[in-house]
């Protein structure tokens, strides 16, 4: 048997086409909530600095705990399934969002905003046509961050019945199946690297649109 | 219920399981970093490397791992090893190649050796970013050492996935909850050796 029929033969007997399916379903779910949230979150502690240190350094406690750990104090709230993994990706992610919104709104040069000012433009016009646009290749940096650890945590989520790839992989070790366990990780982990490669470009193409710095 | 004893074990074995990992990472990446220096290829690679394998899931990591090494420690380790050297590499890097070249001019000028100058200018200029990347490591070593039970670390992990197979909370927090103190002591800890290791004149 060739190689390629080895793989294929795997990778039918995994059903890994829907995994795959259903691990990019968890994945973008979870990437879309943490860049609502986090934008929101970075765009709030900007309208209120006195309260951005303190939400900061608790985001950044979350960002130390282990993701099993989280997922699994998640799971008596939100019972088995591709909840707790959701959860806990969008927990991870709100951080480097939030922190590179907060940065990213706060650094934008002065003179752009005397310009605004200075043009008749309320605070409200000068957050959403300046400050939001010019800090915009630091926000896809967070996002891009959040990107990886979303990855991360949903492969995860095979562990506590989530589905996706995490499941294939888990069943490969259960079982003993060496090549189910190889080509399920090598594919993991290439679809993660041409993800954050694809997220990279984007990111290089907005700073030399936008970027200042 | 789980035994006291049981978990005093595991968390001495998940203490072991980190810190073996991060000594060998160190011991590993700094001379890495070092020699980084003297060749621009060696560094390229590096650190192309180190951003392409942050982007690998930790459990597609561990997993592979099994059809590769086995199970056990020693995987573990290894599994760990591949994630948390890069960091350290990474910021020892960036930390000794980010030094005013003046400094160096300087130390040229007044006659230190080459070692000399590592030794008393690159390195305590570096050391912000290097322990910047050791608590990253450590951190991260810490999440994946909890994982690595999966393969038969041994460790908190253990009795997490106890408490999974017979979907019992109270096993599950008793895992969970000590693993999750352990990152923040970690985070704590490494944040004040940090603190005393800065030389006072690059302190804000």
């Amino acid at each position: 048997m060739t190689l390629i029929q080895v793989i294929a033969e795997v990778w039918d007997k995994n059903l890994m086409t829907m995994r795959t399916i259903e691990h990019l379903q968890m994945f973008s779910i979870a990437l879309l909530l943490s860049i609502i949230i986090g934008v929101g979150v970075g765009v709030y502690i900007y309208s209120r600095p006195k309260i951005a240190n303190t939400v900061l350094n608790l985001l950044n406690i979350v960002e130390t705990i282990p993701d099993l750990a989280l997922i699994v104090v998640l799971l008596p709230v939100l019972r088995l399934g591709a909840g707790p993994a959701i959860a806990a990706s969008v927990l991870y992610s709100i951080l480097p969002i939030a922190r590179n919104t907060y940065t990213g709104l706060k650094g934008v040069d002065e003179e752009y905003t005397y310009v605004a000012h200075a043009l008749g433009l309320s605070p409200r016009e000068t957050l959403f046509k300046v400050r939001i646009p010019m800090s915009l290749p630091l926000v896809v940096g967070g996002i891009r961050i959040a990107l990886v650890f979303c990855m991360g945590v949903i492969t995860l989520g095979g562990l506590v019945a989530g589905g996706g790839l995490g499941t294939v992989l888990q069943n490969g070790i259960q079982l003993y199946q060496k090549d189910a366990i190889l080509i399920a990780g090598i594919w993991t982990g290439l679809l993660a690297v041409i993800l954050d490669a694809f997220a990279g470009i984007i990111e290089k193409k907005l700073h030399q649109r936008y970027g200042t710095w | 219920m789980v035994a006291i004893e049981t978990v005093l074990d595991a968390t001495m074995e998940h203490i072991v399981l980190v810190y073996t990992t991060l000594l060998i990472s160190i011991v590993i990446s700094i001379p890495l970093a070092f020699l980084s220096l003297y060749s621009k290829k060696l560094a390229f690679l590096v650190m192309k490397f180190a951003n392409m394998v942050q982007a690998v899931p930790s459990f597609a990591v561990v997993a592979i791992m099994v059809p590769l090494i086995g199970i056990g420690f020693t995987p573990a380790v290894i599994a760990i090893m591949l994630r948390a050297l890069l960091p350290i590499i990474k910021n020892t890097y960036i930390g000794l190649s980010n030094i005013d070249p003046a400094l160096i001019d300087y130390a040229e000028g007044v006659g230190l050796s080459q070692w000399q100058i590592h030794r008393h200018i690159r390195l305590p200029n570096a050391y912000p970013a290097i322990f910047a990347g050791i608590k990253f490591a450590a951190i991260l070593a810490n999440s994946i050492a909890v994982l690595t039970a999966y393969i038969g670390s041994g460790g908190l992990g253990e009795i997490i996935f106890q408490g999974l197979i017979g979907y019992n909370t109270k096993t599950l927090l008793i895992g969970a909850i000590p693993a999750i103190v352990l990152a923040i002591l970690i985070e704590i800890s490494f944040t004040a050796m940090e603190k005393r290791l800065t030389p006072t004149h690059m302190k804000e």
